[in-house]
């Protein structure tokens, strides 16, 4: 199979890099008779080792002659790498925009692209969970998510002490 | 008669209402995550570690264990009910389980699935009990050079037995091996592999690669599946209950697949998948109508489902005498016990017997739990199937996000744990097993460690790892799990299934 013999190829091309990389590091021998190499240096070659298996077992199942129909297809492809590129680009303004916006704009896109057709269900679920993981894990877990740079850390702040004062209210209306 | 009141104190820890509170939340959140489909025990015990930060070990890890035993118990109702299982653990279950729901029996499948799963959970508790103690006793006389030998065996183990090929696995192992040497070297203080990445100085979160390989990647296998078009949810109807006539063919079943499960699970690598279809097989092999196989037979389902939860109760016998785990959720869990500080192993039932026992008592409970949480209840459960599955997918992302996120607070290993997922869809794609990367990540370290001491004692001889008959034998038997594939081609066609361990 082609792509068992790409796996392979991927191997050796790994184990050459990691194996480089090993023998940059620096040592001082200080006590240690092995220093920081040594394993390193055997997962390398144990790699290159795994990698020949692997040709001789492809050789074995050429033998056996069966290939299956490849899987999936280029439009699986493009869906795959648009969603990432969407959650690349959603992590990359994490921090800026804050989890809040983010979020809810990173779900809606997604959902209408995958839940088509149900506007409302998505728009109300992109907002609620955005809304409600804030208030969990920021306001009850005392976890902290981003709150993105001023102006839009408002809006954090603001569900922020919106939810204390909702607490401060239920509290003062229990009696506690 | 020591042990016996630390194991009896353990019962005071587990049935304290902080204790059983968390035991059922751990329960309920994993019986969730088992009936969740594009999600599994590994994916969801990652995702919910960041919940538990600040709480006690105890509890902590209580609620854990709760979510990894409860998810096992979860994946059958899927595979039941839409015929996809959620867990590789639960394929066998699906065969004649979805067969029987069309017949208009899932209420008897569900229920002896529940009963089964009970039965042997609670034997495997026990069993779990029992060979704990002589276990950890052994393990105390461990050197690390033994260490290093039966962390080789594991690795070995799991890389042999998940997956269709050993050298995809050994590749796996060895990519996780790789994954841990990433970072500031404990030992001579000289980074490594950091490529002048501040952030990479304490290597690779554990969680980043987890959440990116179990939760990404498996959300962008699903989404690929969920354009493919829609499985039809089959309606529960009918008593959740079985007729005499069930219970009779049930129960012998249920017994055999229990002691099945329980020493698969012991096993590293073996593992629960490999016990639900050597519990079918069983089955099929002993059955007077082996035909009617696929078409709805109930020991087709009380089998593989008993096995299946004994395998979890047998494969915590490791994680806690040895410090070893045996499958990808398993060692997700020993993450878990790490960043809360605390490593598994013999030393533990010295140190901290009230954990351990607390912990083991509290599955006892938790599966009494599981078993009203999956029948009177199940119905309830039942209704997440509904979700639709675009948005359950994009939810779960985001999840993954605040999980990812919430360890550091940085954007970068956000990024990392894309990147794995990736990682993770493309090796599901070529048929490469994600859970020895991850196992072997977990021991990485420690095994990193014991080579070098036990090199540093011997003052740098490698003949220390023939020194002693452990070693020898582990070393053989670890040598035996690699060439086995390749003698037994029955075996292989055996394991030809499901792609993954329990991940």
């Amino acid at each position: 199979m082609l792509i068992d013999r790409i796996i392979g190829v991927a191997a050796l091309l790994l184990a050459a890099v990691y194996l480089y990389a090993t023998a940059q590091i620096p040592t001082l021998e200080i006590g240690d008779p092995l220093g920081p190499k040594a394993f390193p240096r055997l997962l390398g070659i144990a790699l290159i080792a795994a990698a020949i298996l692997l040709f001789v077992e492809t050789l074995k199942a050429d033998k056996a002659a069966e290939d299956k129909a490849p899987r999936g297809n280029l439009h699986h492809l493009w869906l795959i790498g648009g969603v990432t590129a969407w959650t690349a680009l959603y992590f990359g303004v994490f921090d800026l925009a804050g989890y809040l916006v983010a979020t809810t704009i990173y779900l809606l896109v997604l959902t209408s692209v995958f839940n088509r057709g149900k506007r409302m269900a998505n728009i109300l679920t992109s907002v609620l969970f955005a809304l409600g993981s804030y208030i969990l894990f920021v306001g009850i877990l005392g976890v902290s998510l981003a709150k993105g740079v001023p102006p839009i850390d408002a809006i954090s702040t603001g569900v922020d002490s919106g939810w204390k004062s909702a607490v401060a209210v239920a509290k003062s209306m229990f009696g506690r | 008669m020591d042990t016996l009141s630390h194991i009896l104190h353990g019962f005071n820890v587990a049935l304290m209402p902080i204790n059983l509170w968390y035991t059922f939340l751990g329960c309920f959140m994993g019986t969730i995550i088992g009936i969740l489909p594009g999600i599994g025990p590994a994916a969801g015990i990652g995702l919910l570690i960041p919940i538990t930060f600040g709480m006690d070990p105890t509890s902590a890890l209580i609620m854990m264990a709760g979510i990894y035993y409860g998810a096992m118990y979860g994946g059958s109702t899927t595979s039941i009910l839409i015929n996809t299982p959620g867990e590789a653990s639960s394929v066998m279950t699906a065969l004649d389980g979805y067969q029987m729901a069309k017949n208009g029996r899932a209420g008897a499948a569900l229920a002896v699935s529940a009963i089964g799963s009970f039965i042997a959970g609670t034997f495997g508790i026990i069993a779990l009990t029992l060979l704990a103690v002589p276990l950890a006793a052994i393990a105390l006389k461990f050197g690390p050079a033994e260490y290093f030998c039966l962390m080789l065996f594991a690795l070995a183990a799991v890389s042999s037995l998940t997956g269709k090929s050993a050298a995809k696995g050994i590749i796996s192992t060895l990519l996780g091996l790789m994954v841990a040497t990433i970072g500031i070297d404990l030992q001579s203080g000289q980074p490594r592999y950091t490529m002048g990445v501040p952030e990479l100085q304490d290597g690779v979160g554990f969680l980043v690669v987890v959440v990116g390989m179990f939760a990404i990647g498996e959300v962008f296998s699903n989404l690929e599946e969920h354009i493919k078009g829609k499985a039809e949810i089959i309606r529960l109807k009918g008593r959740l209950w079985l007729t005499a006539e069930e219970w009779r063919r049930s129960i012998l079943p249920i017994i055999r697949g229990g002691l099945i499960g329980f020493f698969k699970g012991v096993l590293p690598g073996a593992g629960a998948t490999i016990a639900t279809m050597l519990s079918y097989t069983v089955e099929k092999r002993i059955s007077k109508t082996p035909e009617k196989f696929g078409t709805g037979m109930i020991e087709g389902v009380a089998g593989p489902e008993a096995a299946n939860n004994a395998a979890t109760c047998g494969a915590m016998v490791p994680l806690l005498t040895l410090g070893i785990p045996g499958s990808g959720a398993t060692a997700v869990l020993m993450g878990a016990f790490i960043m809360y500080g605390i490593q598994p192993g013999p030393l533990l039932f010295e140190k901290r017997p009230d954990l351990v026992w607390g912990l083991v008592d509290s599955m006892y409970i938790g599966n009494i739990m599981l078993l009203i949480l999956n029948l009177p209840l199940i119905g309830l459960f039942v209704r997440i199937l509904y979700i639709p599955t675009g948005i359950l997918l994009s939810l779960i992302l985001a999840i993954s996000a605040i999980g990812v996120y919430s360890i550091n607070g940085n954007t970068l290993e956000l990024q990392m744990a894309l990147m794995f997922g990736v990682i993770g869809y493309l090796f599901r794609k070529i048929d490469i097993p994600l859970a020895p990367m991850v196992l072997a990540l977990v021991l990485g370290g420690i095994m990193e460690q014991s080579f070098r001491q036990a090199m540093t004692i011997s003052g740098a001889d490698p003949k220390v790892f023939v020194g002693s008959g452990i070693c020898v034998t582990l070393l053989v038997l670890a040598v035996v799990m690699l060439v086995l594939p390749v003698v037994l081609p029955r075996l292989r066609a055996m394991k030809a299934g499901p792609e993954d361990l329990d991940s």
